[in-house]
């Protein structure tokens, strides 16, 4: 499923650069924008779900579109979009392909580089649940059932390790308190 | 004669009843998911990911939450996996429904309709509901591992029974040449 999501989407994000390329005032190369979004500002971001999480905060509440100044600068409004957009339609697929306890270990990876308390980040995540607007719009309904399913029972996983370490210090030593 | 007719009109209402309930169960999550995502799509590209099944009855995650040995992370997985579930089959079943739907409007227009490729198509589309509704009524009263506990346990009986009857066949070949040897 995501290798072929991946290609698909890749295939769209492509399609306005080729437009652009009979265009001859404005010669853009195929892939810029997308391959200049994941090589110079995603790779740079330790875990996919910090990724999705960046990418839904680059969408306007209001309006579902997508702005970075820096894409924008280079590729114009609509390449970026694209772009932006299907980047996060891939990393969405590729946490939704994720087991249950490689979930576990990203969101414990995302918790570590909030550098929030892990008490604090569970229970507000378990309480403010923003995971729910990270989701990208136009994807399976049934996707995003499982993927805020999985975030719930990640939060539960990981609230549970961190009281078993609490109640158990010397057992916490031996399985660190969050992810492997 | 008498009993077994009692029995089978229980049977009845009881699937009856359940099919009541899943219905209910199935119009609040409507309204649930158009309060949570008004705007949401459903694309038709992603009508069907056997990956996306596999992940929702996936046992892998069943023994993660196993391993934990918190039972309350067990209920709360069972419930969360249920959910998804539910809303995968019911959510399947209505856009075979309105596949259908729009296939028989364009019928009713078409001049030249084949009888026969018309009543296959409805024979599956009856098949597939009426699997959708074991489903569902599977998910809600057994859990969405259900299906596979059950095969599983299938298997693991048809393996014993594989072992015993090796074992079985010896001691009868065996019990008649001991049999007048005892008192």
């Amino acid at each position: 499923m995501p290798r072929q999501q991946i290609a698909w989407h890749r295939q769209k994000a492509r399609q306005p650069h080729e437009r652009a390329m009979n265009d001859p005032a404005k010669l853009v190369t195929p892939n810029n924008a997308y391959d200049d979004l994941q090589h110079r500002t995603l790779s740079g971001i330790p875990c996919d779900l910090a990724r999705l999480i960046y990418l839904a905060s680059t969408r306007d509440y209001n309006s579902g579109v997508y702005h970075h100044e820096g894409l924008f600068a280079r590729y114009g409004s609509e390449s970026t979009r694209v772009a932006l957009r299907a980047a996060h339609k891939d990393i969405f697929y590729r946490l939704i392909a994720l087991s249950l306890e490689e979930l576990v270990n990203e969101l414990g990876i995302y918790v570590r580089i909030s550098r929030e308390a892990p008490a604090g980040f569970i229970h507000a995540w378990q309480e403010l649940e923003p995971y729910r607007v990270a989701v990208p719009m136009e994807v399976d309904s049934t996707m995003v059932q499982l993927f805020q399913s999985n975030i719930r029972l990640a939060l539960e996983v990981l609230r549970f390790r961190q009281e078993h370490s609490q109640a158990y210090p010397s057992a916490s030593s031996l399985q660190p308190l969050l992810g492997r | 004669m008498m009993s077994t007719a009692i029995f089978v009109a229980l049977g009845i209402l009881l699937v009856l009843v359940l099919l009541l309930i899943a219905k209910r169960k199935e119009v609040e999550e409507r309204e649930g998911e158009r309060a949570a995502a008004p705007a949401q799509c459903e694309c038709r590209d992603n009508l069907q990911r056997p990956e996306l099944v596999l992940r929702i009855f996936s046992r892998e995650d069943k023994e993660f939450v196993l391993q934990m040995r918190s039972p309350r992370l067990q209920r709360m997985y069972k419930e969360e996996r249920r959910r998804v579930a539910l809303h995968w089959v019911r959510k399947t079943s209505r856009e075979v429904s309105m596949i259908m739907r729009t296939h028989r409007l364009i019928s009713r227009l078409s001049r030249n309709l084949d009888a026969v490729a018309e009543a296959k198509l409805l024979w599956q589309y009856l098949e597939l509901r009426f699997i959708c509704g074991l489903l569902v009524l599977f998910i809600e009263i057994f859990g969405p591992h259900a299906l596979h506990d059950l095969a599983s346990y299938a298997g693991e009986l048809s393996q014993l029974i594989g072992r015993t009857l090796p074992d079985a066949a010896a001691a009868n070949r065996v019990a008649p040449s001991e049999g007048p040897a005892t008192p």
